[in-house]
């Protein structure tokens, strides 16, 4: 018989099995709460975070302002050139995923993804309303249907609001103030997070979600996974048939004696793992998809090997095949292994290009380029004028004037389209929206123009303090003569 | 229909039609295709019904819907022109000189007078209005001829350069092929080149050909050459030359000159439109306070 099943076939919830799983105690359950707590708080406070960015600037910390395309993160602000950056945070999330997966099986899955996480909370609401109300009335059924879209609803909301100014949006959208396309998000939000969370539950994990499929690929014989330790619990039998001789003696001369031995094993065949199960399945057919490595299973076996006054641990995280290796003591892990070390390679490496990236991005863009048509202008001094598409986007904190002059050409002269006569250097300010897109007329002194092309360089610099922004280079335009 | 006959071998029964000992599995196309096939029939004769399907002797059958793409274009365009009406109001009733100043409504006017000029004024004046040597003036330098203020441009666009409307700027330079001999005609031409030659200030006014510019070409070009904007006449002191700064392009268009036309704008364009192109080439560089 197989010990192992990796790609077993997945039933959802069997008819016998419990519509919501039974509330269980331990470890990991305290584990899993406090991180659905803290995830949760993460998830619902961080768009009221406010960051002082000036009067111009949205004041919320973390926001993701589309129509603007721009991203703000406490101090940062990014824009679509920045998406480098975003690629090497997504390797990073996926190598680290990986890596975790490599060591500990699906923490991810049974602690962390948002499936879960809010699986486990409208379970919570589920069970504390049947309490409160009764199983199967229609009060409890109500208060249910209630308090979980409300919840759906709030989660909605909360993800919107990252994207809207979460102080005035939620008023915006009560008041219908709010645009077609946060109702339409909201809508689809709330629609979900019910679909997913309330109906659909751990049939989302067994048959949607892609992952399961890949964790073949990313465990091996020294990953931590939720293991039943077969070679101590079967045959299963009733707690008043006797115990196997051999879990009570375990010297090898009478394990060997006793083949023939009609006692049980450690499992009482309870069943308590498997009802408290998030996704039903039944851990001691072993290692199986179904299975998110949560570990309420250990937990709820633990408190019922504690009452029969047996060992804990006849179903704990440990590496696959120790199902049969037949001790009572945990393999230490592995943590050094060629296959984390090159995860761990590769997560410094995303992470250091994003930090790099991050450190080096720019604050002025600054385009100048040729206007198309004619490379020069003939004035009816004799002088020549090239005309140039100025457009420059600032993310510094202030910049409200800048200076722009040319190199490469004495005596040249500056100016944009609203103004009548040229400077040495010209002044603009910097409009609330930190974009420019102007006409920059460069005009070569008379007589003084090149012949043929020249490079010169046009140096945009910050009117109050004088530092350098930009330099750009591009080139001026003569008749040849 | 012969009678039904099993195939031994897979246990399907045949269609009784046999070739040469080889005899055909009954194996009809499945249900699920035939009734889509039959659907999509039924649907082809509501679109038959409902849109314009077929062409008849003298037009086409327009289906009870009475829809046209070209319904949609003019809808859509309409729509457009609404969306836009707020902006364009506004443009007609802010004075001419004023527009500019209001950032917005500049912005606006730029982008609606980019369109109208590639769609009308890019002909001849080039894609960025930078203008064709010996044919069309350029824009977007600092010499005009009918004058580069907003309201000079306007009035250009809106009733255009010797045309049969009574509002155009109209002015005829003789053709002095008929009454100057081929000497005198390179003599003025020389002088005429010598306006924008600053070097030869002391003795131009020794040079044969002053007496006759003076009477000839003064009364509108300027004493110095400085041009008439009244008349559309040229100045002729500066380094820009529409017909050519050469010595032989100058002598032509003395002998026979060319006048440029420009359309009288008026009756095609609306006035929003004509306003729109005024501030877009206004701003191109050469514009006049």
């Amino acid at each position: 018989m197989a010990t192992t099943t990796i790609l077993d076939t997945v039933s959802p919830r069997k008819p016998a099995r419990l519509a919501i799983p039974q509330t269980v105690r331990g470890r990991y359950r305290t584990i899993k709460t406090v991180v659905a707590a803290i995830l949760l708080t993460f998830y619902f406070v961080t768009p009221w975070i406010r960051w002082d960015r000036g009067p111009q600037l949205p004041d919320q910390a973390v926001l993701f302002d589309l129509p603007g395309r721009r991203l703000f993160l406490f101090g940062l602000e990014f824009w679509p050139q920045d998406l480098p950056i975003a690629v090497g945070v997504l390797i990073l999330g996926a190598f680290g995923l990986f890596g975790a997966t490599t060591l500990a099986g699906r923490v991810w899955c049974g602690f962390t993804c948002p499936q879960t996480v809010w699986t486990d909370l409208f379970f919570t609401i589920e069970r504390l309303c049947e309490r409160l109300f009764g199983k199967d009335t229609l009060l409890s059924n109500v208060a249910k249907a209630i308090v979980q879209v409300t919840l759906a609803i709030a989660t909605a909301i909360g993800f919107a609001a990252y994207f809207n100014d979460a102080l005035t949006f939620p008023h915006a959208l009560v008041t219908g103030a709010a645009p077609m396309g946060a109702y339409i998000a909201v809508g689809v939000l709330t629609l979900t997070t019910w679909l997913f969370a309330a109906y659909a539950k751990e049939r989302v994990c067994l048959h949607m979600c892609p992952w399961p499929r890949f964790q073949a690929a990313l465990l091996d014989k020294d990953s931590l996974v939720v293991t039943y330790q077969r070679w101590r619990g079967e045959p299963r039998g009733k707690k008043k048939v006797p115990l196997r001789s051999t879990l009570t003696d375990l010297s090898a001369l009478v394990r060997e004696a006793s083949s023939f031995d009609a006692g049980r094993g450690d499992c009482i065949d309870c069943q308590r793992c498997v009802n408290v199960c998030p996704t039903g399945i039944d851990i001691r057919d072993g290692l199986q998809m179904g299975c998110i490595g949560c570990g309420l299973c250990i937990d709820a076996c633990d408190d019922v090997m504690a009452r029969i006054g047996r060992p804990a641990g006849l179903i704990r995280f440990d590496v696959e095949g120790s199902d049969s290796a037949g001790s009572f003591q945990k393999p230490t892990v592995r943590f050094l292994r060629p296959k984390t070390l090159l995860y761990a390679i590769l997560c410094l490496v995303a992470l250091g290009s994003s930090v790099f990236g991050t450190l080096r991005m720019k604050s002025v863009l600054v385009d100048i380029d040729p206007q198309r048509g004619q490379p020069f202008v003939q004035l009816s001094d004799g002088s020549v004028r090239n005309d140039f598409s100025f457009r420059l986007a600032h993310r510094l904190p202030t910049l409200d004037r800048i200076a722009i002059h040319a190199e490469g050409l004495p005596g040249a002269t500056l100016r944009f389209a609203d103004a009548q006569t040229g400077h040495e250097a010209v002044h603009l300010a910097v409009p609330g929206n930190r974009r420019i897109s102007d006409r920059l007329f460069i005009t070569a002194a008379p007589r003084r123009g090149p012949s043929g092309r020249t490079n010169i360089r046009i140096v945009v610099t910050n009117a109050a303090n004088g530092a350098t922004l930009e330099e750009v280079e591009t080139y001026f335009w003569g008749p040849a003569r | 229909m012969s009678v039904q006959e099993r195939d031994p071998l897979t246990g399907q029964v045949t269609t009784g039609h046999e070739w040469d000992g080889i005899k055909e599995l009954r194996t009809p196309i499945p249900n699920w295709w035939l009734i889509t096939f039959i659907v999509t029939w039924v649907l082809s004769i509501g679109y038959l019904v409902l849109y314009p399907s077929f062409a008849t002797t003298k037009s086409y059958a327009p289906g009870i819907l009475g829809w046209s793409s070209r319904n949609d274009l003019s809808e859509a365009t309409q729509q457009a022109r609404d969306m836009q009406s707020a902006w364009r109001n506004q443009i007609l009733a802010t004075p001419l000189e004023q527009i500019e100043d209001n950032e917005e409504l500049r912005r606006f006017a730029v982008a609606g007078g980019v369109a109208a000029f590639n769609e009308n004024c890019a002909a001849c004046h080039g894609v960025g209005a930078v203008g064709q040597i010996g044919q069309f003036p350029s824009l977007i330098d600092d010499d005009w001829l009918w004058g580069g203020t907003i309201t000079d441009i306007h009035t250009t666009i809106r009733h255009g350069i010797r045309t049969a409307s009574d509002d155009a700027r109209a002015s005829e330079m003789p053709a002095f092929g008929d009454v100057m001999t081929g000497e005198e005609i390179v003599a003025t031409a020389d002088y005429v080149l010598s306006l924008s030659d600053r070097s030869l200030d002391a003795m131009r006014a020794s040079m044969p050909g002053a007496a006759l510019f003076a009477d000839n070409c003064e009364s509108c070009h300027g004493a110095g050459g400085e041009g008439n904007r009244e008349f559309g006449a040229p100045r002729l002191n500066d380094a820009i030359w529409l017909y050519g700064g050469t010595r032989d392009a100058v002598i032509r268009q003395i002998t026979q000159p060319k006048m440029g036309q420009m359309p009288t704008w008026e009756s095609r364009l609306d006035e929003g439109t004509i306003r729109m192109l005024a501030v877009y080439v206004h701003t191109l560089g050469g514009g006049e306070k």
